[in-house]
């Protein structure tokens, strides 16, 4: 897919809209953005391709005390792009999903245990509190931009991703990079971390695409037949 | 040995519903309620994080949208909205304005100019505004009209992309299943809002669509509408995602 360098440069934001987009920030109703409380610094690969690997800033809101809701951007600036968009839900809420679905989410226990999911800045005694109930927690992560292809534009199809499981996954560069960008010791962290425990059932063997690879592919479907899954055109989409 | 997983199989499609299991049904998101503890945590943390780019998000808009696989389900949107710079808007999309929203999904608008540039197959899953816009259907609550038009002028003439990620009108209580490709509102069936859904809505805010809709007249249509875009209208199909087992490529050892 070609990329589009006028837009990467796209103009910046003229002095009257800025003055429109800030007047209507303060009258209206911001309830679910205002909820958004907490940055998390993860790393996602595609769930079909483990190669591709890179880093994601969540932005997170408790829907409640078991679920939450993150938008997910490509760095933690101002002119930041959202790139998708996570769930995160306790052990509890996970097994009352159909086996099908559990395949789509992914587990955040060795995320949390190596040091990986950093709270940005905030001092290690709060973040682990935290990080003690996020170990327990599944995620289901769809992007929409795949930057990592320079895309300049989300073009394509939602992307489902998975987090690393185990040592020896991520990408050593890409972990280096982060933590000289953030600040963050992650091996101090791992450290921190070693006393938590996973979810209380142990991760679910269907959890992690059950150990499989998943990925998102394309249909046509006639409006005119029933919205069940018939055998449609597959169109391709980069 | 093959297993019995027949791997054409879709682990999940947009339009295949989830089976019934607590993670379905009419009452809302399963869960106990925030604890002090956790509270506490996130008053912490947002004292302490800069929180950026939630920051740049500066308008609210009201509006509909119909999956673009099964056109007669219809919702009710609410989105959150932030310019990356003079050609491109991202959106956090919720399904309303309250403190307990659900996070739908996301959708980026872009002008025509950019949208002429994509391929065609990308320009498929892409839908124009300009009708949502002149109708009165595409609102921002609680912002004059006054101060609207300037902007809404330039919303007219873009182009969204909309992926749902949480299908709460079919009854999922957690988000589950493939996303599914929303379109826009537009004047000919099965593009058409139903009334109740718009009254409802209208009712709300205290406004009215009709109302707008005659304030907006003077809006400039755009010259033509891109024959990909709004793919239902030309070519009576829609979009679904289908999730399936593959091979994974993995790293080199």
């Amino acid at each position: 897919m070609s990329t589009h360098p006028q837009v990467l440069g796209g103009e910046p934001t003229q002095t009257g809209t800025y003055l429109r987009d800030t007047a209507t920030s303060v009258i209206q109703n911001f309830d679910p953005i205002n909820k958004i409380h907490q940055h998390l610094c993860a790393f996602h690969f595609y769930s079909h391709d483990m190669t591709r690997q890179l880093e994601a800033h969540h932005y997170c809101a408790h829907k409640n005390e078991e679920m939450r809701q993150c938008l997910i951007y490509d760095s933690p600036d101002k002119k930041a792009r959202l790139i998708g968009l996570e769930y995160i839900i306790s052990e509890n809420l996970y097994l009352t999903l159909p086996d099908e679905e559990k395949r789509l989410w992914h587990s955040h226990l060795y995320e949390v245990k190596s040091g990986l999911l950093i709270m940005p800045k905030v001092p290690a005694a709060i973040q682990r509190l935290d990080m003690e109930t996020v170990c327990k927690t599944y995620g289901k992560v769809f992007h929409f931009w795949q930057i990592d292809k320079g895309h300049s534009l989300p073009f394509g199809i939602p992307q489902l991703m998975m987090s690393v499981t185990r040592d020896g996954q991520i990408y050593d560069h890409l972990v280096k990079s982060c933590a000289e960008r953030m600040g963050i010791d992650f091996e101090e962290e791992r450290k921190g971390r070693e006393y938590m425990t996973g979810p209380d059932h142990g991760i679910h063997p269907l959890a992690n695409g059950g150990g499989k690879g998943l990925e998102t592919r394309l249909r046509e479907v006639n409006l005119k037949d029933d919205p069940t899954p018939p055998s449609g055109t597959r169109v391709s989409v980069v | 040995m093959q297993t019995e997983l027949n791997l054409q199989q879709s682990m999940a499609s947009t339009d295949k519903s989830p089976e019934p299991t607590p993670a379905k049904g009419s009452e809302p998101t399963p869960g106990k309620a925030m604890g002090v503890g956790q509270h506490l945590i996130d008053k912490g943390a947002m004292m302490i994080q800069s929180l950026e780019p939630i920051k740049q998000i500066s308008h609210h808009a009201c509006s509909f949208a119909i999956y673009s696989h099964d056109m007669s389900r219809q919702i009710e949107t609410h989105h959150y909205c932030s310019r990356l710079h003079q050609n491109f808007i991202q959106c956090a999309v919720y399904d309303s304005d309250e403190s307990d929203a659900r996070l739908l999904g996301v959708e980026y608008i872009v002008p025509a100019d950019i949208f002429e540039t994509m391929p065609p197959e990308e320009q498929k899953l892409w839908h124009s505004h300009a009708y949502e816009i002149k109708s009165g259907l595409w609102v921002n609550p609680r912002v004059p009209e006054i101060i609207g038009p300037p902007e809404l002028e330039n919303l007219a003439k873009t182009y969204g992309k909309f992926w749902c990620t949480w299908q709460v009108d079919r009854g999922d209580r957690l988000p589950m299943g493939a996303p599914a490709l929303m379109m826009s509102p537009q004047a000919a069936s099965p593009g058409v809002v139903r009334s109740d859904l718009v009254l409802e809505r209208d009712a709300k805010y205290n406004i009215s669509s009709e109302s707008l809709k005659s304030s907006r007249l003077e809006i400039p249509e755009p010259e033509m509408i891109s024959p990909l875009a709004d793919y239902w209208k030309q070519h009576g199909q829609g979009f679904a995602i289908d999730i399936e087992e593959t091979q994974m490529k993995l790293r080199a050892p």
